[in-house]
């Protein structure tokens, strides 16, 4: 059994790593040819997957009707010829239209008929059938060559990008079927609403007659989607939680992984420091395959290059065999300051259920609580703990053309015009710091660690997975809504994210919990 | 001279939105286009200014956290650089 590679690379490099990409942003990293399409992006690396992938049992009665099926049994089905990509298609699409004008998780979508031109043409073998029809959900701001791009903003009204980001292209090349660009919050904040006014659009796809309770955000409408198997899966991005956010809040395995490992060519930034490509799935299996097919170098983000080659993320995922439930490898679980203390006492139940269940787990060791790095507070609060000038150096020219645009969001986009070039070599310098603290004190306790909020993490580029553990009363929506759990680790710790939620998944069954279909 | 604890009288509120709408107007930026105050808009000129003192007065908090200035990160060791000047000769 080979090491995860959270041990085997170089925790000084990763903090010299990042501090080379924190001078890059400082010397004049630019918006990525976003309007002149100067630069093509190329799907990037594909491969075949791990077998893994396709061995997995596929649950019965699923082919009745193939949008309950994971991207794993997906993948399964058509490969054995058992399902194929045009009647995936039609089944996607079909529910689409049928529910997708109470849950508005789209915002701009293929025509059916083009989809399924698209769905012929997908071969049955090699590297370029890894995905082999799976109808996916890109947020809207990964730039698509045949559907707009907006960023759920007004700022990008009517955007026709004339190339693919680099992942969507990916995923084009690996067979996979792009049903839709998902809603998101102005540009990557919030939930998704109305352009130029604070109404909220995308629902909770647990709450589908109530657009009270949030479908968490940015990346709200590919959550949606893939909760209400209007998808199979998708992508979301990452810069203050919005990933592991709308996951959690609707019942999805996610991962964000380690900064670099996945390409951001031709998505719309917001920090050239911190943004991170997610994937949104329905388990952790589907979430660790749609991660393999994009994690690849490309020429187009040096971000992405030089780094460890992507480990067999598919295997990590997959429950490990033996006598009993274990994690694949030998990890001490640590546990938040207060992790177990909620005022909420439903939700404190389900997280106590998780410690204990995990606690029972073969190669589990629980840290109880760990003790946060020094001057915890000082580095993860606002300012040091902040980013304000990297949203402003993108977009100055939109906001000389107009501040409305921008809506609610305009705060975050014209503070960085105020900040001092001190207080942002400071910022600069504290990151690095909580970093390396972050290494050195924190995960010296543990491998991996239950958390709270995912913002230290996100500012030093670490990866973290949300995945479900339960429903709790909502009392103001009346219904039942799903809790998740979110787990972080060392850099390049992805395996052993895969391979904690593969375990906890193996023995629960809150992945396969689906939400009810709106009425009417 | 004044000792580093006695700092001159904090800027007011009106001071610093004189200073926060001259920094716009400089580089271009027109924010008299909101409305002055509209809670039912998306954005006005209240809850823009608002925000900005606050990010201004968290310069201050910056400004006080001391870095020591011999700190630094470890270093991957042995350092790449005898290899790339070899390459790159």
């Amino acid at each position: 059994m080979s090491a995860p590679q959270d041990v085997v690379v170089s925790r000084r490099w990763f903090l010299d790593r990042m501090a080379s990409i924190s001078s890059a942003a400082a010397a004049g990293a630019l918006l990525p040819a976003s309007a002149s399409g100067a630069v093509r992006a190329r799907g990037a690396g594909v491969e075949s997957l791990p077998l893994e992938a396709y061995r997995g049992p596929v649950r019965e009665g699923v082919q009745a009707d193939p949008t309950e099926a994971s991207l794993a049994e997906t993948i399964a089905l058509v490969r054995r010829g058992a399902l194929h990509p045009e009647t995936l298609v039609e089944a996607y699409v079909d529910r689409i239209e049928r529910f997708d004008g109470a849950l508005k998780a789209y915002a701009d979508r293929p025509s059916r008929s083009s989809l399924l031109a698209e769905a012929r043409r997908v071969p049955a073998e090699g590297p370029q059938a890894a995905l082999l029809g799976a109808c996916l959900a890109p947020k809207d701001n990964f730039y698509t060559a045949d559907l707009l791009t907006e960023g759920g903003s007004r700022v990008f009204e009517g955007f026709q990008p004339d190339y693919d980001a680099t992942v969507v292209a990916t995923m084009r090349a690996a067979g996979g079927l792009m049903v839709g660009k998902a809603q998101m919050g102005n540009l990557a904040g919030g939930r998704a609403q109305v352009y130029g006014t604070t109404t909220p659009t995308t629902r909770n796809a647990w709450t589908p007659d109530d657009d009270r309770y949030s479908p968490g955000g940015s990346s709200s409408g590919t959550a949606t989607a893939v909760a209400a198997r209007l998808a199979v899966a998708g992508l979301g991005t990452q810069t203050g939680g919005s990933v592991i956010g709308p996951g959690n809040r609707q019942g999805l395995t996610c991962i964000k992984p380690t900064f670099g490992r996945v390409s951001l060519h031709g998505v719309i930034p917001l920090s050239y420091t911190r943004d991170h490509v997610g994937t949104m799935a329905r388990d952790v299996l589907d979430a660790a395959i749609l991660l393999q097919v994009i994690a690849h170098p490309d020429p187009n983000d040096p971000r992405t290059l030089g780094l460890p080659g992507a480990p067999n993320f598919v295997r990590a995922a997959t429950p490990f065999p033996g006598p009993g439930p274990a994690v694949r490898w030998p990890t001490r679980i640590g546990l938040w300051p207060g992790y177990l203390d909620q005022e909420d006492p439903a939700a404190n139940a389900l997280r106590q259920a998780l410690v204990d269940r995990l606690g029972r787990t073969g190669n589990v060791q629980i840290v109880p609580e760990i003790r946060l790095p020094d001057q915890w507070e000082e580095l993860t609060a606002p300012p040091l703990g902040g980013s304000h000038g990297d949203p402003t150096a993108f977009f100055v020219e939109h906001l000389r053309r107009d501040v409305r645009a921008f809506g609610d969001r305009l705060p975050r986009f014209l503070n960085g015009m105020l900040q001092s070039a001190d207080t942002y070599v400071k910022v600069q310098q504290a990151r690095m710091l909580l970093l390396h603290r972050m290494q050195t004190q924190l995960f010296t306790q543990c491998d991996v660690v239950l958390i709270e909020g995912t913002g230290p993490f996100d500012g030093t580029g670490l990866p973290v997975l949300g995945m479900p553990i339960g429903t709790v009363m909502d009392e103001e929506a009346g219904r039942e809504v799903p809790a998740g759990a979110t787990v972080a680790a060392l850099p390049f710790g992805e395996e052993r994210l895969l391979a904690v939620a593969a375990a906890w998944q193996a023995v629960t069954d809150h992945h396969r919990v689906r939400p009810p279909d709106p009425v009417g | 001279m004044r000792t580093p604890s006695e700092r001159p009288p904090e800027p007011t509120d009106e001071e610093l939105d004189r200073y926060i709408l001259t920094r716009y107007a400089l580089l271009g930026i027109d924010v008299s286009v909101l409305p002055e105050s509209d809670p039912e808009a998306p954005m006005d000129l209240v809850r823009l200014l608002e925000n900005a003192r606050e990010i201004l007065r968290q310069d201050v908090v910056a400004a006080d956290f001391e870095i020591d200035p011999q700190f630094h990160l470890p270093v991957p060791y042995p350092a790449p650089f005898t290899r790339w000047t070899e390459d790159d000769r």
